[in-house]
């Protein structure tokens, strides 16, 4: 006779605590991450600043951090007074880290050391990721926004992509990294968790 | 003359393919299609035909339990509005980003196509009734906490309606989409 499966529950499943623990540490992780904010920003406009003059000759493009949460566009090359051409809210680059710390933080049955060595890769990974999305969203603004100097800087190849990229970079990827990461660090676990559970 | 018997191949040096088979598996799969059905939403013709009337009936819809809240909207295509705020709903605010990675992280997962049509029809209907929330919430935000919206609108709500894309997710896998047991090594 066929032995029956155990039907599983979520709460006492590997899944189950995973959500539980996700659940208990999505509000301290925010707090952390509201507090550390503003300095983070200050980091990502400078960095950023610092990779895109690498990027352009002659260097024009100052980054220029105002209040904790937003950035100025400014070019040194237009008059004083078009010279700040766009505004970044530099919080909105980043505010995926909640999630993947959370994430990270929350796999059951991960000695912490392991778990946190995992975290600071996935954050390392990030911060290059939201650098890359800052190099974007100002490329994005000079190629498509800047209506007729746009055009006569920039080609159409260059516009879509930075355009493309701007947008795939912003949304997806942003929005897909924690998951993205977490099942790089986590997915073969997870599989391993459920069979183990439904063989049981 | 004999041949010698090929050394066994130590677990340590194990090709990094096969060590990591599933993860790089799932990883390329769930990048292809995120990747794929973002460019494809990305088409200005797929974005006129599908995205926005698809965003229109959202609006349809938050404005109808607008109106039920004692707000009377008006709408105008994608545009709630009110005598004292208006919102447009916009790539980004319509839950299809939310949708996709579910869909995306659904179909990658090792599960039966019986599995992951359920889990794909659920969980997409789950997560449209929180960004319905979240249209509503940002709504009355936006009249009666107007200093709250910006942050509202991103950081919070984005990362509430992914958190509860992933959420469902794990749920979806552990309820309805356990793999099966590895089979034993030869």
């Amino acid at each position: 006779m066929a032995r029956q499966a155990p039907a599983r529950t979520v709460r006492g499943s590997w899944a189950g605590r995973l959500i539980r623990n996700i659940l208990l540490w999505i509000v301290p992780v925010w707090l952390v991450w509201m507090a550390l904010t503003p300095l983070y920003n200050r980091f990502l406009a400078t960095a950023g600043e610092n990779l895109l003059l690498m990027a352009e000759s002659p260097n024009v493009t100052d980054l220029l951090v105002q209040g904790a949460h937003t950035a100025h566009i400014q070019r040194r090359d237009f008059p004083p007074s078009r010279s700040l051409v766009r505004s970044i809210r530099v919080t909105d680059l980043h505010f995926h880290l909640v999630l993947l710390a959370t994430l990270f933080l929350a796999v059951p049955g991960v000695p912490w050391r392991e778990r946190l060595s995992n975290l600071a890769w996935a954050v390392l990974i990030a911060i290059f990721f939201h650098l890359l999305l800052l190099f974007f969203w100002v490329k994005f603004v000079y190629a498509t926004q800047l209506g007729s100097w746009s055009v006569a800087h920039y080609g159409p190849v260059a516009r879509n992509l930075f355009g493309l990229g701007k947008h795939l970079l912003d949304l997806p990827f942003k929005l897909s990294l924690p998951l993205v990461l977490w099942a790089a660090f986590y997915i073969g676990r997870m599989l391993e968790e459920l069979r183990g559970e439904s063989s049981a | 003359m004999s041949r010698k018997p090929a050394p066994a191949t130590p677990p340590s040096v194990e090709p990094f393919w096969r060590r990591y088979r599933r993860e790089i598996t799932f990883l390329a799969v769930f990048l292809v299609l995120l990747g794929g059905s973002f460019t494809l939403i990305s088409v200005q013709w797929v974005n006129d035909h599908a995205i926005e009337p698809f965003t229109a009936g959202i609006a349809r819809v938050s404005g109808a339990v607008l109106d039920l809240l004692g707000q009377n909207v008006t709408m105008q295509g994608t545009i709630i509005r009110n005598p004292r705020f208006a919102v447009n709903i916009r790539n980004g605010c319509n839950g299809v980003e939310a949708m996709l990675i579910f869909l995306a992280a659904v179909l990658a997962f090792p599960a039966s196509w019986r599995s992951r049509l359920l889990g794909l029809g659920l969980g997409i209907l789950a997560i449209q009734v929180v960004n319905l929330i979240r249209v509503v919430a940002l709504f009355l935000t936006g009249i009666y906490f107007p200093r709250l919206f910006d942050t509202s609108h991103t950081v919070i709500w984005q990362t509430l309606v992914i958190l509860s894309g992933v959420l469902l997710w794990i749920f979806w896998a552990n309820r309805f989409a356990a793999p099966a047991p590895a089979e034993p090594a030869a």
